[in-house]
C-alpha cells in the first residue's frame, strides 16, 4: 500500500531520482573528521529553536506591562510544559552559538574558506552576524533586568563614534542617530520592545532560513572541503569518496543523537547559566544590576572593546575583528590548504584559539588594571593572527613555486 | 544470522523513532490543554432583587453566557406552540423543571450552532409572548428554553441552580440538580 | 591515527571542554557572594509544610509594603478597598490550590497594569516614605536565592547597607524570629519552585529523554556498522 502511494507520487514528482541524486550519488570525502559534524548539529539546533519558538510566541506578550509576567507566569506556570519549551529555547540559543563558533573554527582550521569556497564562508559569516542579532533581540524579550540593561548598553555602543578624533561632528551625529533609532526614542519602551519582538520572531529567522538555504546550496556546489587540503576529483578517485547516504547520514545522525543527549542534560538539570538569576527581576530603568556583562558569545568582542582605553578605538577594533573574519579568504591567499599541511598557520591558529578563549574568559571577570592589560595583550595576539595570514601566504607562495607549483 | 541481526536493528530504530516522535508531540499537544484557571468559575451568584420583571441579566458561567430571566408569575407554556418531542437530557421539557420559579438561569447558547439568542420581551406577531430568538438561523425558544421553531434540535441547557433568599446561586444543586 | 594527530585531537577537545565548563558550569575566575544559612533554617526552607505557615506570616508582616502577585497576594491597603474583590475577579486569573482533595481558588493573578492602576495612590505613598516603590516579590526567590533572602530579611542593613527595608524580626524579643524568617523564605521558595512531585516528574522525564538519545545514537551507530560491512562485500 505504502509502496503504491510512493509509486504514484514518484511517477509525477520523480522523488526517487531526487533521493538517489541527492543522497546516494552525492559523494563526500571518506576522510572527513569529527568536527565536520558541527554543520549538521547547527542545523538540528536551528530546527529546535524554530519549533520551541513557535510555541513560546503563542503565549508571549510584547508589551512592557506584560512581557515579564507572560514569560515568568503564563509560560512558566500556566501552560503545561511551557517551562520545558522555555528551557529548550534558552539553552538552544546558547548551544546554537556554541556550535556555530565550533563550526567556524573548524572552517578556519581546515581552510574551508579558500577557493572555490569563498562564498560559502562569506554567507556563513552573514549567518553568524544575523544569528548574533537574533540572540540579542531575543534576549530583550523576557524584559528582566539583564535583558533591559544589556540592550541599553548595546544601543549605547554606536555612541562611541562621538569620541572620534576626526570628523567629530559628523560621526557623532551618525552614532547618536543610530543609537536613538535603535531604541525608538530616548528610552527603551513599548516601541523598542515591539520592534525587537518583530525582528526576533519573524524577520531574522526568515532571513536565517534563506541564508542557511543558500549556504547549503553553496556547499553542494563547491563540494565539501577536505581535512588533507587536497581537492578530490570524484570521478578519477572513486576510492576516496563514499555515498552521502548511508555513510554520512547515519554517522552524523548518531552524533546528533548524542549531542541532543548532552543538550537535554542542560535543559533538564542545569539551566542556571542559561536563565541567569538576575534576569528574574523585572526591568527597572532606574537601577542597573550589579553584574552586567554581555552573554558569553559576545564577550570576546566586548573584551576587545573594553580593554582598549579609548572608547572610539575600542569601537573600531571590535568592528575590525568582525570585518577581518569576513575577509578571511582574502587575507589568507596561500595556495596551500588545511592546517595539517601548514605548520606556520597551525601555530597562528593555536594562538588565535587561545586568544579568543582568553578574551571571552577575561570578559567574565571584573575590569581590574591587570585584566585590562591581559585584555590588551590578547587583543593584540588576535589581530596578530589575522595580520600574519598575508605574511604566511606570501612565504607559502614562495615554497609552492620553488616546488614547481605542487604543494 | 547476519540478516536477522540487521532486521532487529531496523525494527528497533523504527520503533525508537516512533516513540521519539510521540515523545516530541506529547508536550507540544499538552501545551494546548485548557489552563486550570479556565475550568473554575464553577459558581456564580446573582442578586435577583435587582432584576426587573421581563428583564434579563447576562453573566458568564464556565466560560459561557448565562441568562438570568425574571418572568411574570402568570406566564405559562399555554401561550406557546412548543415542540413537545424535543426534550432536554433529563427527558423532560425545561418548563417542567422550571415552572413555579419566576427567576431562573439558562445557558444562553443556541443548541443549533452555538450563537447567543436575543431576548424579545415584547413578543412579535407570530409569537404573541416573550421569547428567545437566535439571530443566526432563526431558532425560537420559549423563555424557559423549550423549542418553538427553527433548526435547534433540543431545548437550551439549564445549569444546576438554587435560591438563597434574594440570591440565585448557579453551579450548586437546588431546584435544578445538574446540567440538563 | 598518528601520535601527532592524537595530540592535536586531545588538545583541541580538552580546550573546548574546559572552555565550555568555565563558561556554562563553573567559572573559577568570578566569585559571587555566598550567604550562609543555619542548618535549622535550611531544614525549614526545604519543608513544604512550612511554606503554608510562611504564607500567613508573609500576609501579616510583609503586605503593608510588598505584593506577591504570582500567588495572589497584594498590598494590604489595596485589598482593603471595597472594589478590590470585584476587580480581582473580573480582571484576574484564578489561582487554584488543592485542599482536602478539593480544588479551590486561593487568590487571583491580576495583570500588572491593572494592579498598578488600582494601587497607584498606595504605591506612590510608599515611594514617598521609602524613596522607591518596594518591589513585588513574585520572582525574588529566583533572582536572589534562599541564602540572600534569609540573611536580608533577618537583618537588612547588614546585607545591604542603606536599604529602606526595616528589620522586622528581632531574636532578642521573639525567640521564634529565625524560624519565622525561614518560613517566609520557604514560602517564597514554594511559589517559585515546582512542588516536589512535579520536580521528581521533571527529573524522571529528563533521565528518560537523555537515555533515549544515547540509546538511539548507539542504535544508529550499530546499524551503520552493519550497512557499511554489507556494502563492502
Amino acid at each position: 500500500m505504502l509502496r503504491r502511494v510512493v509509486d504514484w507520487i514518484d511517477e509525477r514528482a520523480h522523488v526517487r531520482d531526487l533521493y538517489r541524486e541527492q543522497m546516494v550519488d552525492y559523494k563526500v570525502p571518506k576522510n572527513l573528521t569529527f568536527p565536520y559534524v558541527f554543520g549538521v548539529l547547527a542545523l538540528t539546533t536551528f530546527a529546535i529553536q524554530i519549533i520551541s519558538g513557535i510555541i513560546l510566541i503563542m503565549y508571549y506578550k510584547p508589551l512592557i506591562a506584560h512581557a515579564f509576567d507572560s514569560t515568568n507566569f503564563t509560560i512558566m506556570r500556566e501552560i503545561s510544559f511551557g517551562w520545558l519549551f522555555r528551557h529548550i529555547h534558552a539553552a538552544g540559543a546558547n548551544f546554537f552559538l556554541a556550535i556555530v563558533y565550533l563550526h567556524m573554527f573548524t572552517g578556519i582550521y581546515y581552510n574551508a574558506y579558500k577557493k572555490p569556497r569563498e562564498l560559502v564562508w562569506i554567507i556563513g559569516w552573514v549567518i553568524f552576524f544575523v544569528l548574533l542579532m537574533t540572540a540579542l533581540s531575543g534576549y530583550l524579550l523576557p524584559w528582566g533586568q539583564l535583558s533591559y540593561w544589556g540592550m541599553v548598553v548595546t544601543t549605547e555602543i554606536p555612541m562611541s563614534l562621538k569620541e572620534a578624533p576626526f570628523l567629530k561632528g559628523l560621526l557623532g551625529a551618525i552614532g547618536e542617530t543610530v543609537s536613538i533609532w535603535m531604541k525608538g526614542g530616548y528610552k527603551l519602551e513599548d516601541l523598542a520592545l515591539g520592534r525587537f519582538f518583530g525582528l526576533h520572531v519573524l524577520f531574522l529567522p526568515l532571513l536565517l532560513m534563506i541564508l542557511v538555504g543558500i549556504h547549503l546550496f553553496l556547499v553542494r556546489a563547491a563540494g565539501i572541503s577536505n581535512p588533507d587540503g587536497y581537492e578530490i576529483d570524484k570521478k578519477a578517485e572513486p576510492e576516496k569518496v563514499v555515498p552521502f547516504h548511508p555513510y554520512m547520514t547515519l554517522k552524523e545522525g548518531a552524533y546528533a543523537m548524542w549531542y541532543l543527549a548532552l543538550f537535554f542534560f542542560f535543559v533538564f538539570f542545569h539551566m542556571s547559566h542559561f536563565l541567569p538569576a538576575d534576569n528574574f527581576e523585572p526591568a527597572d530603568p532606574l537601577k542597573t544590576p550589579p553584574h552586567i556583562a554581555p552573554e558569553w558569545y559576545l564577550l570576546g568582542f566586548y573584551e576587545i572593546f573594553r580593554s582598549i582605553p579609548s572608547k572610539f578605538w575600542g569601537f573600531v577594533a571590535f568592528n575590525l575583528s568582525l570585518i577581518f573574519l569576513l575577509i578571511l579568504p582574502f587575507l589568507d591567499f596561500s595556495p596551500i590548504k588545511s592546517a595539517r599541511r601548514r605548520p606556520l598557520f597551525f601555530i597562528m591558529f593555536v594562538v588565535f584559539v587561545i586568544s579568543a578563549i582568553a578574551l571571552t574568559i577575561l570578559g567574565t571577570m571584573a575590569p581590574t588594571p591587570t585584566n585590562a592589560k591581559l585584555g590588551m595583550f590578547f587583543t593584540f595576539t588576535t589581530f596578530l593572527f589575522f595580520l600574519s595570514l598575508p605574511v604566511i601566504s606570501f612565504l607559502e607562495w614562495g615554497w609552492y613555486k620553488a616546488k614547481g607549483g605542487q604543494s | 544470522m547476519e540478516a536477522s541481526r540487521r532486521d532487529f536493528i531496523n525494527v528497533a530504530i523504527g520503533g525508537m523513532g516512533v516513540i521519539g516522535a510521540l515523545g516530541v508531540l506529547y508536550p507540544i499537544v499538552k501545551t494546548l490543554a485548557p489552563s486550570a484557571a479556565s475550568t473554575t468559575e464553577a459558581k456564580v451568584e446573582v442578586d435577583i432583587s435587582k432584576v426587573p420583571e421581563l428583564g434579563v441579566r447576562v453573566t458568564s458561567y464556565k466560560g459561557k453566557p448565562l441568562f438570568v430571566l425574571k418572568l411574570p408569575k402568570d406566564l405559562t407554556i399555554d401561550k406557546y406552540q412548543v415542540k413537545k418531542e424535543q426534550v432536554n437530557s433529563a427527558g423532560k421539557l425545561n418548563y417542567d423543571l422550571l415552572k413555579g420559579h419566576d427567576v431562573f438561569a439558562l445557558i444562553g447558547v443556541c443548541t443549533h450552532l452555538g450563537c447567543i439568542p436575543l431576548w424579545k420581551p415584547e413578543g412579535s406577531e407570530s409569537v404573541n409572548a416573550p421569547y428567545l430568538h437566535c439571530p443566526c438561523h432563526g431558532g425560537l425558544y420559549t423563555p424557559w428554553g423549550d423549542n418553538i421553531g427553527g433548526p435547534p434540535p433540543r431545548p437550551l441547557f439549564v445549569p444546576p441552580q438554587k435560591l438563597e433568599g434574594s440570591k440565585l446561586v448557579v453551579g450548586e444543586p437546588g431546584f435544578v440538580d445538574k446540567l440538563v | 591515527m598518528s601520535t601527532w594527530g592524537l595530540i592535536k585531537t586531545v588538545f583541541f577537545t580538552a580546550l573546548t571542554v574546559v572552555f565550555f565548563f568555565i563558561i556554562w558550569v563553573e567559572n573559577p575566575f568570578t566569585h559571587h557572594a555566598e550567604y550562609e544559612i543555619p542548618e535549622e533554617a535550611e531544614k525549614i526552607i526545604n519543608d513544604p509544610k512550612a511554606a503554608l505557615e510562611g504564607r500567613e506570616l508573609f500576609k501579616q508582616n510583609c503586605t503593608s509594603c510588598h505584593s506577591l502577585r504570582y500567588d495572589g497576594i497584594y498590598l494590604m491597603s489595596v485589598t482593603a478597598k471595597p472594589e478590590w474583590s470585584k476587580i480581582e475577579k473580573t480582571m484576574g486569573k484564578p489561582l487554584l490550590e488543592e485542599k482536602d482533595g478539593k480544588i479551590r481558588v486561593k487568590g487571583y493573578f491580576v495583570p500588572r497594569d491593572v494592579y498598578e492602576s488600582v494601587a497607584f495612590a498606595d504605591l506612590q505613598a510608599l515611594k514617598a516614605s521609602f524613596g522607591k516603590i518596594p518591589p513585588d516579590l513574585s520572582t525574588m526567590y529566583l533572582s536572589r536565592g534562599a541564602g540572600y533572602l534569609y540573611n536580608f530579611i533577618s537583618d537588612p542593613q547588614k546585607v545591604l547597607p542603606g536599604t529602606s527595608m526595616p528589620k522586622l524580626f528581632f531574636p532578642e524579643y521573639d525567640k521564634e524570629a529565625p524560624q519565622k524568617v525561614a518560613k517566609i523564605v520557604a514560602y517564597m521558595r514554594s511559589v517559585n519552585e515546582p512542588p516536589p512531585g512535579e520536580k521528581a516528574k521533571r527529573a524522571l522525564m529528563g533521565v528518560v529523554t537523555i537515555a533515549y538519545f544515547i540509546g538511539m545514537g548507539a542504535l544508529l551507530w550499530l546499524y551503520r556498522k552493519k550497512v557499511v560491512a554489507s556494502m563492502k562485500h
